[in-house]
């Protein structure tokens, strides 16, 4: 009987990690009804489809490696790349679209090589390490283009980030919506997604199960990194040109979104759900904030708000009191 | 104030007040005989303003340059007392060789604005035949507080500062107490730093000209909103205020909204969408930057909308991107190649020749009426044009090509 109980329990926590953010949500979008009946104009709603698309791509990147118990700060770093390496290599010209993309994909894996081997290889605590890469991109990206980063992303990829599936849906959202897929089956159905979490959770007995946590840890910081790049291609489409400031808070809202949604700081807890129940509630409550025509303030205010809640919940799980057999004899 | 924030690029003709000012000053006599002679703005300071009447002519010539690209017809400075510093007091030799060393604490590369105020004053320095001792802040403020230490330390003849925010004060004053003279460069600090001179655009007078040039425009009625760029920001912030300060002159504007782009035209974008969602009724944007603008103009068009008159700073791309349309737009500039204008600054006190504690450069400003012939191929898009900054500079840069 206690097994039993404690069992329920220990469901009933895990699903508090889903209701919460879920409840948060469904809170949000009532309040945005009452509040602002314009959300749920269509293109309003495009709106926040979009910001799902750009934050959850980022945010997918982020929950793998926070999966494994670090942080990837460098994904801006590498949205911020991959915007100059489209212009500056293809000038815009469509002709050597290819050949940017390329190349921005091999920046993208150059720097999530540098986090894991920083990581993995020296022991460098991961906000050091990514945190170092951010700013050694951004060192490269200035020495490169003089500091002056300017220049056409090719109309060729203008799809990618202003283009609508079946005319309505933004194609970045329906981006997300593959890569979330591709995600969940290789987190929930194969054996690579299972030594993730076993080397986030605890990496000496993931290693002695056989699992290389090494080559798992450089493995998501590789993807997180090209998912950055992806997100990069994203961005830069969207408005066609090389925009220093582009993403400048894309590195908070992507840890915002996976925490939000209840993937854990420590490692080895959270799904690709709670990271697609987060990057929804953030998109939402960013483009809510702008339709209340929120000062910045507020909305940094509000945004952290939201994101020291996340953290406190995380630290702090429901707890469903325990009744022991005596507590049920007496009763 | 942080620069990295500041998104202004190169323009072609900067007319400074500095231009003819000296020859204006000596023609004047430069006596304390004008002591007392009052200005303008009628400030009590102004008595001990030195040859008053002249710099605030000086001072008053920006606001009507403005006031005439824009076609305003209600459009007067607001009130700023501007006199001569006396520059015997910081008249000297070179201190080290025959040439002077001008130290210059730089916003650093951190955009294409940076790299022009940098790049236009070494230039300026080369050809003037004076050494430069360069440090740059990457837009911090807090690693400009320590730059300006060791540049002091450096002891050099003058020094040249583009501001960070106000907590590099106490290093100005510092540096001023060490007999360096120490000239403000695109941007403004509280004057118990003790600069000598101030070499800026003012804020004021952007903000409040694009905001004028809206009310104008809507026959003072109407739905605006508000485009700053980053909140907290003094060069964003000073702009907006002059622009809330002036709408607040016209009852029957209404600001609708007040939302911050980070002078991305990415975010502006999506801030325009939203615009477009929430105010479908909007008669005119007040964007502080030709980025922010540009993002507007892309979220209007693909919407199928109408553009409202908007305002912003002229970088090239902006104006590619409306020609040939009906967009009705105000744009003016804050010129990165001002730093030339700073270290001449800081040349003619070291001369002991006079100068001016405010030196308020003025810069073109154009609507679209005439905007399209401003417009570049050989440039790039974030070049804020026209451009006075050298040709052989911008293609050294790779900002345009060569001819």
């Amino acid at each position: 009987m206690t097994t039993a109980t404690t069992g329920s329990a220990s469901v009933l926590t895990r699903l508090s990690t889903v209701l919460a953010p879920l409840a948060g949500l469904v809170l949000v979008l009532v309040l945005a009804a009452v509040t602002t009946p314009q959300m749920y104009t269509p293109d309003v709603v495009r709106i926040v489809l979009f910001q799902v698309g750009i934050i959850g791509i980022a945010a997918l990147g982020q929950t793998l490696v926070l999966l494994t118990g670090g942080i990837d700060l460098s994904i801006s770093g590498a949205m911020a790349m991959t915007s100059v390496v489209l212009a500056v290599t293809t000038g815009g010209s469509d002709g050597r679209l290819v050949a940017g993309v390329l190349l921005s994909l091999a920046a993208g894996l150059a720097v999530g090589l540098l986090n894991g081997g920083l990581v993995v290889l020296r022991g460098v605590p991961p906000f050091v390490a990514t945190f170092a890469s951010l700013v050694l991109v951004q060192g490269v990206v200035i020495a490169w283009t003089g500091g002056a980063p300017s220049g056409r992303i090719p109309a060729g990829l203008s799809w990618l980030g202003q283009g609508r599936v079946l005319g309505q849906v933004p194609v970045p959202v329906v981006v997300f919506a593959l890569l979330a897929l591709a995600a969940l089956v290789v987190l929930e159905r194969t054996t690579a997604g299972r030594r993730v979490y076993a080397t986030g959770f605890n990496p000496d007995a993931a290693r002695l199960s056989g699992v290389r946590p090494g080559l798992v840890v450089v493995g998501c910081y590789v993807a997180s990194s090209l998912l950055g790049v992806v997100a990069g291609m994203v961005n830069a489409s969207y408005i066609g040109y090389v925009d220093a400031a582009l993403v400048r808070s894309l590195n908070l809202d992507s840890i915002a979104a996976a925490v939000i949604g209840g993937v854990a700081l420590t490692g080895g807890r959270g799904r690709v759900g709670n990271t697609l129940l987060g990057t929804v509630m953030l998109a939402v409550l960013l483009t809510w904030l702008i339709q209340l025509g929120a000062g910045a303030g507020a909305r940094l205010v509000v945004s952290g708000a939201v994101i020291v809640l996340a953290v406190f919940m995380q630290g702090r799980p429901v707890r469903i009191p325990r009744i022991t057999a005596r507590e049920k004899d007496t009763t | 104030m942080t620069h990295p924030t500041r998104r202004r690029g190169p323009r072609r003709r900067v007319l400074t007040t500095t231009v003819g000012l000296a020859a204006l000053l000596v023609a004047a006599g430069c006596s304390t005989e004008q002591e007392g002679s009052s200005s303008s703005s009628g400030s009590s300071a102004a008595e001990d303003c030195i040859n008053a009447d002249e710099a605030q002519a000086e001072y008053t010539a920006s606001w009507t340059s403005v006031k005439e690209a824009f076609g305003l017809t209600d459009f007067e400075p607001v009130d700023e007392t501007v006199c001569q510093v006396d520059g015997e007091q910081w008249k000297a030799e070179p201190k080290q060789g025959d040439s002077y060393r001008i130290a210059f604490a730089a916003q650093g590369p951190t955009n294409s604005w940076g790299v022009l105020s940098d790049e236009a004053l070494k230039y300026h320095a080369k050809e003037l035949g004076v050494d430069v001792l360069y440090a740059a802040a990457n837009g911090d403020a807090t690693t400009q507080v320590d730059n300006i230490q060791q540049l002091t330390s450096q002891d050099p003849d003058a020094m040249v500062v583009v501001p960070m925010g106000d907590g590099i004060s106490g290093q100005v004053k510092a540096a001023v107490d060490q007999d360096i003279p120490v000239v403000l460069c695109s941007g403004l600090l509280p004057d118990s730093s003790g600069a000598v001179s101030t070499v800026t655009r003012q804020y004021d007078l952007l903000g409040s000209a694009y905001a004028e040039w809206i009310a104008e425009k809507l026959g003072g009625k109407g739905k605006v909103a508000i485009l700053s760029g980053l909140a907290g920001v003094p060069t964003a912030e000073y702009q907006k205020a002059a622009a809330e300060k002036t709408f607040a002159k016209y009852p029957d504007i209404k600001i609708v909204t007040t939302q911050y782009t980070q002078w991305s035209p990415t975010v502006a974008k999506t801030v325009a969408q939203n615009l477009i969602a929430s105010y479908p009724d909007l008669d005119a944007i007040w964007s502080d930057s030709g980025y922010g603008a540009l993002g507007v103009v892309q979220a209007y068009q693909e919407a199928g909308k109408a553009v409202p008159p908007i305002t912003g700073d002229s970088i090239n791309e902006f104006i590619q991107a409306t020609e040939g349309t009906d967009v009705q737009y105000a744009l003016s500039t804050f010129p990165p190649e001002m730093s030339s204008t700073c270290l001449d600054t800081a040349l003619d006190l070291l001369k002991g020749e006079p100068v001016l504690d405010k030196v308020y450069v003025d810069s073109p400003s154009f609507t679209d009426a005439d905007g399209a012939q401003y417009a570049r191929d050989d440039c790039d898009g974030g070049l804020l044009v026209p451009s006075s900054a050298p040709e052989d500079l911008l293609v050294d840069l790779k900002m345009c090509k060569a001819s």
